[in-house]
């Protein structure tokens, strides 16, 4: 089994036997089943758009939580130095971190499946956009979980990770407010560089390889600076 | 004092430390250390806290980058042929870092596969490094469970798993019963016959009791080199030095 490998299943292992990724998928699926009931009792529509917005919500509130013991854990238990001096590239410690990670929220996503199935057997629902909102998400959660990892390579205080993961998040987030107050051409780029405006258009079903480019480009960007971090020593 | 630190060229050392230095920002840790270790000795590294003792321990296996000068184990520079480098190097840290929520034969399975080994192969050097530091009774037990003195054990065989050339210990008596401490030095010197081993210490009772060689480092820079064995009086010479 190469390094990669070695390196994920323990990621793997950590990740699935914390308490927090039990209580995390729990508040997700709680939160989303719920609202995914009341909003198809109410509305009588085979429509999962409403509920794509609130795990877009969910997921900048969770991941952090999810990510911020990746190296801070290892830092405040001295493991990393175990880590740092195996002959292991610093790169497969950060994608096997990165991996693990985003494995959980796959699984969260998927279980989440089971309200697109029930729509589909009761109903006859768009299927472009569900596909188009999965994607959306999947590639969301790829950039949270590379900000959250980057972050928790920076301190080995958890709740520091965490808070300043979620504070990267929600300034993302609300990015395009400030093309208000920004003089071309940074308006332009204040505008692309906002999370939900690239999230809209695939959850309306429309695929533009910019909207992916971006999840790519940034959560690429991330995982650099992490094993950058981790290497500067 | 550079006379005193006489770092005499030792033909084909396992460990070659070459003018290094690490400085963080104005402060200097380490100071043009110049060092050679032979094959087989057991060398031990004596200074106060904060002599530059751990910082030195942590460039010889690739966790700190030197800020000037080289380092090598078995003829593999630490920084350019660093993975080569760190496959001949089994490192115990002074503060004992475990993956408390794993068994013993699990994190020790893991450090062997880390290292390379596969499957089998890892499968056997836990068994053999097991017998080597008597924690065969303790394979099953989860690290949370074990005394100071066994995770000792269990830190010490993660470094021998992969069958090191050079193995690097930080304080290994550190916070261990005197039971312990005889244990542990007993350990490391079945150990040197095997392989080489470098152990920093601040207690000179114990360096004098385990090394075959002694380095005094204060402020950063190696202020002697001397054969145990031809200092009769290690207390006078540490007390004329510092």
């Amino acid at each position: 089994m190469s390094a990669l490998g070695v390196l994920c299943r323990k990621e793997l292992h950590a990740t699935f036997t914390s308490p927090i990724a039990y209580a995390v998928a729990a508040v997700f699926l709680l939160v989303t089943g719920y609202t995914f009931s009341l909003t198809l009792f109410f509305t009588k529509v085979a429509n999962l758009t409403y509920i794509f917005h609130q795990m877009y919500v969910l997921l900048i509130l969770l991941v952090p939580v999810l990510t911020m013991r990746a190296f801070a854990e290892e830092r405040r238990a001295d493991t990393l130095e175990l880590l740092l001096t195996a002959p292991v590239h610093e790169v497969w410690i950060v994608l096997a971190k990165f991996l693990a990670a985003l494995a959980l929220v796959t699984c969260l996503l998927a279980a989440s499946g089971a309200y697109a199935v029930v729509l589909s057997v009761y109903g006859e629902p768009d299927l472009a956009p569900i596909y188009g909102g999965y994607l959306a998400l999947f590639l969301l959660a790829c950039l949270l979980v590379s900000i959250g990892t980057l972050s928790s390579s920076l301190t080995e205080n958890q709740v520091v990770a965490a808070t300043c993961s979620l504070g990267v998040c929600l300034m993302l987030w609300f990015a395009d407010s400030a093309a208000y107050i920004v003089p071309p051409p940074l308006d332009t780029i204040v505008i692309n560089l906002s999370l939900i405006g690239h999230f809209t258009t695939f959850v309306s079903g429309s695929l533009f390889l910019s909207d992916a480019g971006y999840y790519l480009s940034l959560s690429l960007l991330a995982l650099f600076l992490t094993t950058r971090v981790v290497t500067d020593r | 004092m550079s006379q005193l630190a006489s770092p005499v060229p030792i033909a084909d050392p396992i460990v070659a430390i070459e003018g290094v230095s690490k400085r963080y920002g104005r402060v200097v840790a380490v100071c043009e250390i110049t060092l050679h270790v032979p094959r087989g000795e057991v060398l031990g590294l004596l200074g106060p806290n904060g002599s530059g003792k751990t910082t030195l321990l942590r460039m010889l296996t690739g966790y700190l980058s030197p800020t000037s000068g080289r380092l090598s184990v078995a003829g593999y520079d630490t920084e350019r042929e660093r993975m080569d480098a760190r496959r001949r190097i089994g490192y115990v840290p002074e503060s004992l870092p475990l993956y408390t929520h794993m068994r013993v034969s699990e994190f020790l399975r893991f450090m062997a596969r880390l290292r390379g080994l596969d499957g089998n192969a890892a499968d056997t050097a836990v068994t053999e490094v097991a017998a080597q530091v008597a924690l065969g009774d303790r394979l099953a037990a989860p690290i949370r469970t074990l005394s100071r003195g066994y995770r000792q054990r269990v830190a010490i065989a993660q470094a021998l798993v992969h069958r090191p050339d050079l193995l690097v210990l930080d304080e290994p008596t550190n916070g261990l019963d005197p039971r312990q401490i005889i244990e542990t030095r007993h350990l490391i010197r079945r150990l040197a016959g095997e392989r080489t081993v470098i152990m920093s210490s601040h207690i000179l009772g114990e360096v004098e009791k385990t090394a075959d060689r002694v380095a005094i480092l204060l402020g950063g820079r190696l202020l002697a080199v001397r054969a145990i064995a031809e200092t009769p009086d290690l207390e006078a010479l540490f007390l004329s030095l510092t």
